[in-house]
């Protein structure tokens, strides 16, 4: 497969992989215009990246001790991605701390960091369900079907 | 998990409570589904530990179930309900699941497509499969249930999509930057020392070796 062709198989993937999102845009445009959440999507979107970033960073961290055992255990790498978790965590408080910003239906800076926290495990919760259910899908399908004989042509 | 699914008796008044109530409401459909679809991969053409065709019809069956489940938790009176109201994180897991669910597939289809060869029947499959659920998630739009009705369903749809697309930037992110304290970290260190080259003794002693592991006819 040449490079252009390549490009053009990895662009079709990602439209097809948006294209019920981008129906879906559509119909609801068609059928109210309101674009369901509408401005609550921001602060969503927005404590969304903190916290996933934020935990992220945090498995990464544990990753990093798998690479420091190849590495004669150096320092600098756990306490770089220490303070990049740290840094997530400190952004979050302070964006909170800006009034509506990133505030949802809870009462105080805590209650909102931990409906982050609990929020993005049920996220992930149906990301990996959907994520297991699409490949063992795929599978079905693939092994659903007659097995093939590849018929090799003499030189 | 246990201490999680038990939470709503042990600390009723947490939101993990309300976590917890939805894992205890969503893990047996979630089982099915995914049981099901390890029999249906296996029970067909498998090179190795190919399962008996029996569990094909078992795997169809806990599928259907499952998700027959589901659906009945958003319309019908299975929906997971905490002091007589929606469980909030319902209205999290079930739009994200539908949303990621019908995009992930309408991607292997097109995957199956492109990249595979001769797979136009089972890309077909997979096209309709995410039109199913693209047709489910628009009669949730506009169809009520028991206890969700349309209006807050499109409202947390749109919320999920928000959710995925943070997440999905916010671990880009995370990504990236646990790259460039890999890349910092290895970049400042020094240069490893050259080493002598191998001596007339060593090379005849790989010679060796290679010369044991080679053989076979010319033809081969």
């Amino acid at each position: 497969m040449n490079e252009d062709r390549l490009v053009f198989t990895w662009r079709a993937m990602l439209l097809a992989f948006l294209l019920p999102l981008v129906l879906l845009f559509a119909m609801d445009l068609t059928m109210g215009g309101s674009l369901g959440a509408g401005t609550d999507s921001l602060p969503r979107f927005g404590n969304a990246i903190l916290t996933s970033y934020t935990l992220g960073s945090l498995v990464l961290l544990g990753n990093l001790f798998f690479y420091a055992d190849s590495r004669q255990r150096p320092l600098a790498p756990l306490f770089g991605m220490l303070s990049a978790a740290l840094m997530g965590v400190v952004v979050t408080v302070v964006l909170l701390n800006q009034g509506s910003l990133l505030m949802e239906d809870n009462g105080s800076i805590r209650a909102q960091i931990f409906y982050n926290i609990v929020h993005m495990f049920v996220s992930a919760g149906a990301i990996l369900l959907a994520l297991a259910l699409s490949l063992g899908f795929t599978f079905s399908t693939i092994t659903a079907q007659k097995p093939r004989r590849t018929v090799f042509e003499e030189e | 998990m246990l201490g999680l699914v038990t939470s709503p008796w042990t600390v009723p008044d947490s939101p993990s409570s309300a976590a917890g109530h939805l894992l205890g409401f969503i893990l047996g459909p979630a089982a099915l589904l995914l049981s099901g679809v390890y029999l249906i991969a296996f029970s067909g053409h498998v090179p190795v530990g190919r399962l008996p065709r029996s569990d094909r019809r078992l795997g169809v069956m806990a599928f259907l179930i499952g998700f027959v489940w589901f659906i009945g938790m958003h319309w019908w009176n299975l929906t997971p309900a905490l002091g007589g109201e929606v469980n909030r994180y319902w209205l999290v897991f079930w739009p994200t699941f539908l949303l990621l669910f019908t995009c992930l597939l309408s991607g292997a289809a097109l995957s199956l497509r492109v990249i595979g060869d001769r797979r136009a029947t089972e890309s077909n499959v997979m096209w309709f499969a995410s039109g199913f659920v693209l047709v489910l998630i628009l009669l949730a739009m506009v169809v009520d249930g028991r206890h969700v009705d349309a209006d807050t369903f499109r409202y947390h749809l749109w919320l999920a999509g928000a959710d995925l697309l943070g997440t999905a930037v916010g671990l880009s992110i995370s990504i990236l930057v646990f790259g460039i304290i890999i890349f910092l970290h290895e970049r400042s260190l020094p240069e490893p020392k050259s080493i002598a080259p191998p001596t007339d003794k060593e090379f005849a002693h790989v010679a060796s070796i290679v010369a044991a592991n080679l053989g076979g006819d010319e033809n081969e």
